[in-house]
C-alpha cells in the first residue's frame, strides 16, 4: 500500500483529483441552487470540441480545450441573458453540437487516434505537467473568487433585482462566475474525461444539499464528499485495476445515495 | 424628491402606463392606488430602475440613471418571497441592504440586527427565510429595505399578508423616520383604510393618472366607480376605515 502512494502517477492523480474535488465543492452548491446543474455537461462537451480542434491543427488540446470551454461558458451566459431563457436550455441546444463538432474535427485529422477514449473517460496515466499547473491555477482563482465574490453570487442567486438595487455588479459577477466554472470544468475533464466531468462538479453538492440546512455547512460537506470520493476512487482503481475516472464517479454516486437515504431518515425522524 | 415627467412604459410594445407626470416630495408618505393591472408595479419598477421607459425621471435633482449608480433605493417587491431559491438566513437577507456601506463583517451584522429588531424579528435572525411564514418573510424583507437607509423608499404592497401588529410596527416606524430623515416614501396598496389615516398624498393610476381631489385623500363614490368599476361596494370602504389598528 505504501508503495502505491509513492508511485509517481498516483501522486499526480491524487494532487489533481483532490484539487478539483475541493474547487468543485466550493462552486457546485452555487450551480445546484442556480439550477445550472447541466452546466458541467455543457462545458465539458464544449471542451471536447476544443480538444478535437487541437488534435486537428496540432496544438496541445489542453489550450484549445480551455479556449473553447471559456468561450462556450460566456456564450451560454450571453444567450441565456439576452434570450431570457435558462442556462440549461441554452446548454441543451449547444452541447450535442459541440460533441458532434469535436468528433468531426478529430475524424478530419490525419492518423489514427487511440486517445479518444482517454479524452472521453479520463486516463490518469496521461496526466501532464500542464494539467497539474492548470489545476493549481484553478485552485488559486477559485479561492480568490470564493473570498472576494461569493457573497455577491449568493445575493444574486437569492434575489437578483434587489442585488441590482443595492449596487452589486450583477452582469460582471455573472460572467466571472461562468468563466470560472468553465475553467474548473476543463481541469476536471483532464482528470476524468468529458463524459464523467459533471458528476464531480454536481453530485457532492447535490448530496450535501440533501442533508445540510445552512449554506456554509453545505459547502464544507460538498468539499469533504468530493475529496473522499477522489481518494477512495483512485485507491480502489489501482487495487482492482479499473479506470480511476469511473471508480471516482462510483464513490461519488454512492455518497449521494447514502445522503439521499439519510435525508429520508431525518425527515422520517422529525415527522415521528 | 422623485420627479416623474411624462412617463410611458411599454411591455413588448403594449402600453402599460401612459404619460404619467407626478412629483413625490421629501418627508412625505405617498400612496399609489389603482385596480389590479392598473400599472402601480410598473410605475414603481420604473422608478427603481428595472424598466426601460419614455419620459424623464429625476431624483433629488439628479438624472435617474446617474442617481442609481451611486445610491440604493429601499425597495420591497410585490410578493417577493415567492421567488426564493437560496437558503439565506434572516440576518443575511437584511445584510444585503447594507451592501453599499463600508462596514466590516461584525459591524454589518450589528447594523442588520438593528433593523431586524425594529420589526421584532431579531429572535429569528438565524432562521432560513424560506422556512418562515409569508408574513415573517415580508417583515424580514421590510427590514432589508429599511436597512439600505435610503432617502427613497419604494414599497410595492408591502403589507399583503401581514398581521395588524406588524402593520402598526411598520407604519409607526415610517412615521417616525420619514420626517426625521426627510424620506420620500412611495407605497402601493389596496388598503383604503390606511390610506385615509397615513397618506400625505395619494396617486391613483389606471394606465393614466386618475384625477381626484387632493384635499380629500379619499375618493368620491364617482371616482371609485371610475377607477375600480361600478361593482365596488361603498360600505366596504367605511368598514376598513373604522377598523384601523
Ligand atoms: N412583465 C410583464 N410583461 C408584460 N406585461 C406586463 C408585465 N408586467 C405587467 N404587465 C402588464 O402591465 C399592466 C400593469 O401591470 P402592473 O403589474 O403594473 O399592475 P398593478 O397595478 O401593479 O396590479 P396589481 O394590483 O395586480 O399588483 C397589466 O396590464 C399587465 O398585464
Ligand atoms: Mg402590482
Amino acid at each position: 500500500m505504501f508503495e502505491f502512494f509513492s508511485l509517481f502517477f498516483i501522486q499526480r492523480a491524487l494532487i489533481i483529483g483532490l484539487i478539483i474535488a475541493f474547487v468543485s465543492g466550493l462552486m457546485g452548491p452555487f450551480l445546484v441552487y442556480r439550477k445550472m446543474a447541466f452546466m458541467g455537461v455543457g462545458i465539458s462537451h464544449g471542451t471536447f470540441a476544443g480538444i478535437g480542434l487541437g488534435i486537428l491543427i496540432g496544438i496541445s488540446p489542453i489550450y484549445s480545450g480551455m479556449a473553447f470551454a471559456i468561450g462556450l461558458g460566456i456564450f451560454i451566459g450571453f444567450v441565456s441573458k439576452i434570450g431570457k431563457i435558462s442556462e440549461d436550455v441554452s446548454i441543451g441546444v449547444l452541447f450535442s453540437f459541440a460533441m458532434a463538432l469535436g468528433i468531426f474535427l478529430i475524424n478530419s485529422a490525419p492518423g489514427y487516434h487511440t486517445d479518444i477514449m482517454g479524452y472521453l473517460f479520463g486516463d490518469i496515466l496521461a496526466i501532464s505537467n500542464g494539467d497539474i499547473y492548470l489545476a493549481m491555477i484553478t485552485l488559486v482563482l477559485t479561492i480568490l473568487w470564493f473570498t472576494l465574490r461569493s457573497r455577491q453570487m449568493k445575493y444574486i442567486t437569492f434575489d437578483e433585482d434587489f442585488s441590482k438595487v443595492v449596487g452589486v455588479p450583477v452582469t460582471i459577477d455573472y460572467y466571472i462566475f461562468m468563466v470560472l466554472i468553465s475553467l474548473i470544468t476543463v481541469a476536471i475533464v483532464n482528470f476524468v474525461g468529458v463524459i464523467l466531468a459533471s458528476s464531480i462538479m454536481i453530485a457532492p453538492a447535490a448530496a450535501s444539499r440533501l442533508i445540510a440546512k445552512k449554506f456554509p455547512t453545505m459547502i464544507i460537506l460538498a468539499v469533504t464528499f468530493g475529496m473522499i470520493s477522489v481518494f477512495l476512487g483512485i485507491t480502489f482503481s489501482y487495487g482492482f485495476n479499473i479506470s480511476s475516472g469511473p471508480s471516482v464517479v462510483f464513490f461519488i454516486t454512492a455518497i449521494f445515495a447514502m445522503a439521499f437515504a439519510l435525508s429520508k431518515i431525518i425527515v422520517h425522524h422529525h415527522a415521528a | 424628491m422623485v420627479k416623474v415627467d411624462d412617463l410611458t412604459v411599454r411591455y413588448d410594445g403594449r402600453i402599460a402606463i401612459s404619460k404619467i407626470s407626478v412629483t413625490f416630495d421629501d418627508g412625505k408618505f405617498h400612496f399609489v392606488m389603482g385596480p389590479n393591472g392598473g400599472g402601480k408595479t410598473t410605475l414603481v419598477r420604473a422608478i427603481v430602475g428595472f424598466l426601460p421607459y419614455e419620459g424623464k425621471i429625476e431624483i433629488d435633482g439628479v438624472e435617474h440613471s446617474k442617481y442609481l449608480k451611486k445610491n440604493s433605493i429601499g425597495y420591497l417587491a410585490q410578493r417577493g418571497f415567492q421567488f426564493f431559491s437560496f437558503p439565506m438566513t434572516a440576518i443575511e437577507v437584511v445584510e444585503m441592504g447594507r451592501y453599499r456601506f463600508k462596514e466590516n463583517i461584525s459591524e454589518r451584522r450589528r447594523s442588520a440586527m438593528r433593523f431586524l429588531k425594529a420589526l421584532e424579528m431579531d429572535e429569528f435572525w438565524n432562521k432560513r427565510i424560506d422556512e418562515m411564514s409569508g408574513g415573517q418573510q415580508q417583515r424580514v424583507l421590510m427590514a432589508r429595505a429599511l436597512a439600505t437607509e435610503s432617502k427613497i423608499l419604494v414599497l410595492d404592497e408591502p403589507l399583503t399578508g401581514i398581521d395588524s401588529k406588524a402593520q402598526s410596527l411598520f407604519y409607526d416606524m415610517i412615521e417616525r423616520i420619514k420626517e426625521k430623515f426627510q424620506l420620500t416614501v412611495i407605497m402601493t396598496t389596496h388598503d383604503v383604510g390606511f390610506v385615509s389615516k397615513y397618506a400625505d398624498d395619494v396617486l391613483y393610476i389606471n394606465k393614466e393618472i386618475v384625477p381626484h381631489d387632493k384635499a380629500e385623500k379619499v375618493l368620491s363614490d364617482a371616482e371609485i366607480e371610475l377607477l375600480y368599476g361600478p361593482k365596488m361596494e361603498i360600505a366596504d370602504r367605511h368598514l376598513t376605515k373604522n377598523e384601523n389598528v
